[in-house]
């Protein structure tokens, strides 16, 4: 609403500066009918918008319906909700316990990153963001790059799938996994962060992600056995976890 | 399109307890879109894998899924974020209720055994001892100290002589240390529970402990005067009529000048008056802060808003979870309820599927401890201030304090309970404090109902704005066009004062009162607060506010929600916002017919949510609202 009285302002504006005597008259603020005493009442004619062929002059322009508005954003609430939800069932306090892990370098706090994430804040008239930016993008992976670290460190752990909340999987020992491993597996990703068989997906989508894992590992590889944070096996599938997050469809809907 | 799992991914999923029952039974991708999407705004979050695992089943039934959520929290939830998002109702530290008739603020002085103890007392509170009146009960000669109204402290504090001290104080337990303060000896401490992350009832550590930190406060120490527990008073008389000349020493060698005898106080020395109307605190030396201080705001500092409970600064997936608990200065309190009341009031509106008018219309609302607290022994402490010259000394209220739930104590922030009726002059949440709070002046109030339950905005015209001196902006040129309208819905607002909630009833300030009639070229100064001279004339001066229409003047906010809600605009509005809430984009005029259609389902759903939302879930624009670009559309995808 806001947006087109803003538009409507514009073309006042424009209609102001310009002077034309040819130019359509400014659309006045409407007024509710008013009884004899004043009162508001409910007679008011309704106002219907008008489609772009009652412009005299467009009645044959071909008119493009296509939505303009940027994708739908899942709200900051849902999101952060899911993250709870994917990440074992946490509460914000305790999640943002996990994010911090031992050293604290990845997170600090909710309070931190809300501005970023386009929380509304209502006590200082501050609307909600339903627009991705920079920031809310590097909010976004920030956070999700923290809580794969540490389900990594928890689900790679020798455990019951069932007690896994995002790699709910198993992983041969001493062995990288062969492409049809890697499939299921991907497909209990796919599954838990997009909410649909892997399968479904563009077909590009399996082994992109493949040879992600394939590249994560071979990085970690060059590195000393000894350095500090996960192994090849972890860090490679700590970055597809990364990717899955980091992925348009997880934040669109 | 048909989908068999591979054998793998069906181990997995059996081994991880998600499997679906039937292998080959799973819907399309599109159709996992849309009930992901129906996850996010019903459930408030994406579906678990289990959740999706139920929805490949052959026989998942996804309206009764649907409709089962229709009836969830977080269904409430998203439908108030609608309102919420568009009224914005918090307010921040700009807005500072501190009255001074209900904060306690405390002063360190020493007792006769030499020991540092905090007194509290409030600044306006009537002495009978010129010394103290509407100041700190102790001298400077008697404690060593001497205390400013505006927080600052004067010498070294030395012992108080014993006879002094039980004279001038008495020791309590308050209401904030314990639960059941109103009995005469109280034993059920408030323990705040240190696990817990969930917003709770908790004092600041310095309201728990004496200044050593470390002891349990087991009773708190106040002036005599705050201590009372009559909930009236008599009027007090002090005989003072004029300030001294400038340069007279003052009694006590206090800072300022003792409070004079008000007109009221002179016409009416016998009368008794209510302790919970801030007139009350002022006028009687009789009224204090009621059974364990209950009328009255803890603050464990002098300074003008003083540090008191531990709340949250952010907790936008509500009080149960929030994401910090911190200590807030005392106004925090009231604010924070104060929002948490139209938070409530609108779950329980979506969450029960009441009629959706009733935003504006309702006389319900919803209450918990600290809100019944408020409304009972505090709200009225803004009344009536110059009111008195027209005899306003007894407040009529917007949410009438019979009406509140007397079991509720202020410990009970968790237990909410629904008031079916605030009183005749309860509207929705027009009469809220929150919303009073947060649009200050009659045209705020008035544009955003314009705003959020029309869906307008005003609009200037093109024309020269030209100097004027007429007042009536409803034909001045330049501001007519916006006046016009906005003028008489602002009028609805005369009878709740500006940046307040005191209600001016019709009894005591008529919309035309022939005593206010302009003589000369002004009205009588006692007039000047309420009534507006620039549309006084000889035979009467009009209320501020109402020269935009005496008849909506008196009818209220209660008469703007009746006018709103009969607008055929009102149900348009309410579709089209809960559209553009759904469809995460403004709507355009390639969805006029979809606002049609979704208006003709609430009107013909009795004005219930669900019936709305339900015909908005099977749209096909909700259905087909995309993550894929505008490209994808022209050519023809679906999503």
């Amino acid at each position: 609403m806001a947006r087109r009285a803003a538009a409507l302002a514009l073309v006042t504006a424009l209609g102001c500066t310009q002077g034309a005597a040819d130019e359509p008259t400014p659309t006045p603020t409407p007024t509710p009918s008013q009884d004899a005493g004043g009162a508001v009442t409910a007679d008011v004619p309704v106002l219907r918008p008008r489609t772009v062929q009652e412009i005299p002059g467009h009645e044959s322009i071909a008119q493009d319906t296509a939505p303009k508005e940027a994708p739908r954003l899942v709200p900051v609430e849902a999101l952060m909700r899911s993250y709870m939800t994917l990440f074992g069932g946490l509460s914000p306090l305790q999640l943002q316990t996990r994010l911090r892990g031992s050293g604290g370098n990845l997170f600090d706090t909710w309070n931190d990153y809300l501005s970023a994430l386009g929380v509304p804040d209502y006590a200082a008239d501050i609307p909600r963001n339903e627009q991705t930016n920079a920031l809310m993008l590097a909010a976004f992976e920030r956070i999700g790059v923290a809580l794969c670290d540490r389900a990594v460190e928890s689900d790679l752990a020798a455990m019951p799938p069932t007690q896994k909340v995002v790699f709910r999987f198993d992983l041969p020992a001493n062995r990288a996994v062969t492409d049809a491993e890697f499939a299921t597996r991907f497909d209990v990703l796919h599954r838990l962060f997009f909410g649909y068989p892997a399968s479904l997906a563009p077909p590009e989508r399996l082994p992109r992600f493949r040879q992600l894992l394939r590249d994560a590992a071979a990085r970690r590889a060059t590195q000393p056995a000894n350095a500090p944070g996960f192994n090849a096996t972890r860090a490679s599938w700590a970055v597809v976890c990364y990717a899955f997050v980091r992925h348009p469809e997880f934040h669109l809907y | 399109m048909r989908y068999r799992y591979a054998a793998g991914v069906l181990a997995l999923m059996m081994s991880a307890g998600v499997a679906p029952q039937v292998a080959d039974a799973v819907p399309t991708r599109e159709a996992y879109r849309f009930f992901r999407s129906l996850s996010i705004d019903l459930q408030g979050r994406m579906p678990t894998p289990e959740e999706v695992a139920a929805f490949e089943r052959p026989d998942f039934n996804l309206d009764a899924w649907i409709d089962q959520r229709l009836t969830g929290p977080r269904y409430a939830e998203r439908l108030r974020r609608i309102y919420m998002d568009r009224m914005r109702l918090e307010v921040g530290s700009n807005f500072g209720f501190v009255s001074n008739p209900i904060v306690l603020r405390r002063v360190r002085v020493r007792d006769p055994n030499n020991n540092l103890v905090d007194v509290y007392y409030r600044r306006s509170q009537r002495r009978n001892r010129a010394e103290t009146d509407a100041d700190f009960c102790l001298t400077q000669a008697e404690s060593g100290i001497r205390v400013a109204n505006n927080g600052t402290i004067d010498g070294t504090a030395t012992p108080v002589a014993a006879d002094v001290w039980g004279a001038r104080t008495v020791a309590l337990r308050p209401w904030w240390l314990y639960r059941d303060y109103r009995n005469t000896n109280p034993s059920q401490r408030v323990a705040p529970n240190a696990n817990s992350d969930a917003v709770e009832f908790e004092p600041v550590a310095a309201l728990m402990n004496e200044p050593d930190g470390r002891t349990p406060t087991v009773s708190v120490r106040v002036c005599r005067e705050e201590a009372q527990t009559a909930p009236t008073g008599r009027v007090y008389l002090s005989g003072r009529t004029t300030n001294p000349p400038r340069g007279t020493p003052l009694p006590g060698n206090r800072f300022n000048n003792p409070p004079l005898d008000s007109a009221y106080a002179r016409a009416h020395p016998t009368d008794m008056v209510s302790c919970t109307a801030g007139t009350g605190v002022s006028m009687s030396d009789q009224c204090g802060c009621g059974p364990g201080l209950e009328r009255c705001m803890p603050g464990a500092s002098l300074g003008n808003d003083p540090p008191a409970f531990v709340l949250p600064n952010n907790m936008p997936l509500g009080p149960d979870v929030p994401l910090d608990n911190v200590a807030q200065a005392q106004s925090e309190w009231a604010r924070f309820w104060w929002s948490q009341e139209a938070v409530r009031f609108l779950d329980d509106l979506f969450g029960n599927d009441r009629d959706v008018r009733e935003v504006l219309t309702g006389r319900q609302t919803m209450v918990n401890g600290p809100l019944s607290q408020f409304y009972r022994t505090m709200a009225g402490s803004t009344c009536c201030g110059n009111g008195t010259n027209f005899d306003y000394v007894e407040p009529v209220s917007l949410f009438e304090p019979a009406q509140v739930p007397a079991d509720l104590v202020p410990q009970d922030t968790n237990t909410w309970r629904r008031v079916a009726d605030r009183g005749p002059n309860a509207a929705g949440v027009l009469t809220m404090p929150i919303f009073l709070a947060k649009y200050g002046t009659r045209r705020a109030r008035a544009h955003i109902v314009y705003q959020a339950f029309l869906c307008r905005e005003f609009v200037a015209e093109n024309v020269e704005l030209t100097p004027s001196e007429e007042p009536n902006l409803m034909v001045r040129s330049g501001c007519a066009t916006c006046h016009t309208t906005l003028e008489p819905l602002s009028s609805y607002f005369t009878r709740v004062t500006e940046s307040g909630w005191t209600f001016l009833p019709a009894q005591r300030f008529p919309a035309e009162n022939t005593a206010c009639a302009r003589r000369g070229t002004s009205i009588s100064g006692i007039c000047g607060s309420f009534y507006d001279p620039q549309f006084a004339n000889s035979t009467r001066g009009l209320l501020r506010g109402a020269y935009g229409s005496v008849a909506n003047a008196d009818a209220g906010p209660a008469g703007l929600a009746r006018a709103v809600t009969a607008m055929p605009e009102f149900s348009q509005c309410v579709a089209s916002n809960f559209a553009e809430s759904f469809l995460g984009r403004a709507l355009g005029p390639e969805d006029s017919a979809l606002v049609t259609d979704l208006t003709t389902a609430l009107r013909n759903g009795n004005y219930r949510s669900r019936a709305l939302v339900r015909a908005l879930l099977r749209a096909d624009a909700y259905r087909n609202a995309n993550n894929l670009g505008s490209d994808t559309w022209r050519q023809g995808a679906m999503p």
